[in-house]
């Protein structure tokens, strides 16, 4: 019983499986790329894949937390970008590079 | 079942956009390509009929935050980047990887729909009491979200201002220039903490 009578009409695992590969995606992003920019464009989309995650059990469950929670993921995903495109910048600055394995002055 | 048909077109598009997002060189390119991902995203969550986090996902995500991007993507002077090499040695093992725990994700996604669809206690609705109809009963979504959001999460709503500000201050004090940053903490000599001597005199 993946659905609902009366509920939502779309199946919860459809959900899961977007998520899981919106994440993957995402996960994929940050491993691979040097580019610090498309690094942060992957963790925006690995928490979007939360936020899919989040509002499709809301639905399935017929609950609102799940729908309010992805208010508090977006805030700290905010935060996150903000914070992440001031250590770019400061970064660029000093290195005048943003490939991120350019940055090795902690490397022991 | 036009509802289903919609889901799978977005779920589509957000996938095939993802997966140009991060295979382009251009940033500015893959930055629009993460919009458009966010767009369909959107769509998804009306499907959902959430549609306050849907308005949010486009006003906020696909707005504002991408905006920032723009911003700083514009700021510093990233043309150059295109001519090299754009992928780490790990690549492979680190695709390998990734495709590892995406099968197991679907593995273990299928199995668990799997025994529920055969009756098995894995997947079952709560029945929270928002269906659809108790939802519009109830004056819409904007209306039950905000009555659910004040009443049983008012604390964490607050500490998201908090992480908020947080945020904005660390952001300001990390892109600000080194030579205001010494101004603004050099007013006592260097090599010394402020309140060394109080404390010796003390003691």
């Amino acid at each position: 019983m993946t659905t609902v009578p009366g509920g939502i009409p779309i199946p919860v695992d459809w959900y899961l499986y977007l998520s899981a590969a919106l994440f993957i995606i995402g996960a994929a992003g940050v491993l691979t790329r040097r580019n610090l920019f498309i690094i942060l464009f992957s963790l925006e989309l690995m928490m979007n894949a939360v936020n899919i995650n989040l509002v499709g059990f809301g639905g399935f469950h017929q609950n609102m937390t799940g729908q309010n929670f992805v208010l508090f993921t977006m805030a700290v995903a905010a935060a996150e970008a903000a914070a992440g495109l001031a250590i770019a910048t400061a970064l660029f600055r000093n290195k005048q590079t943003l490939m991120v394995d350019l940055f090795d002055t902690m490397k022991g | 079942m036009v509802d289903k048909i919609l889901f799978i077109i977005f779920a589509a598009f957000t996938v095939i956009g993802a997966l140009a997002v991060i295979t382009r060189k251009n940033i500015i390119h893959a930055l629009l390509l993460l919009v458009f991902t966010f767009l369909n995203i959107a769509a998804i969550f009306f499907l959902t009929q959430a549609y306050f986090i849907a308005m949010i996902q486009i006003l906020v995500y696909a707005g504002a935050i991408m905006v920032l991007f723009v911003f700083v993507i514009m700021f510093l002077n990233l043309r150059t980047f295109q001519q090299e090499k754009q992928t780490h040695r790990q690549r492979w093992v680190a695709l390998a990887l990734s495709v590892l725990v995406l099968a197991e994700f679907v593995a273990v996604l299928y199995g668990v729909t799997m025994t529920s669809a055969k009756g098995g206690f894995v997947l079952q609705s709560v029945q929270g009491g928002f269906s659809p109809a108790q939802v519009a009963a109830a004056g819409g979504n904007n209306a039950v979200f905000g009555q659910t959001l004040f009443n049983n999460m008012l604390l964490p709503f607050e500490v998201a201002s908090v992480v908020l500000l947080v945020a904005m201050v660390g952001a300001i004090i990390l892109v600000k220039k080194e030579k205001n940053a010494q101004l603004a903490t050099r007013d006592w000599e260097p090599g010394t903490e402020p309140g060394d001597d109080e404390v010796e005199e003390e003691v």
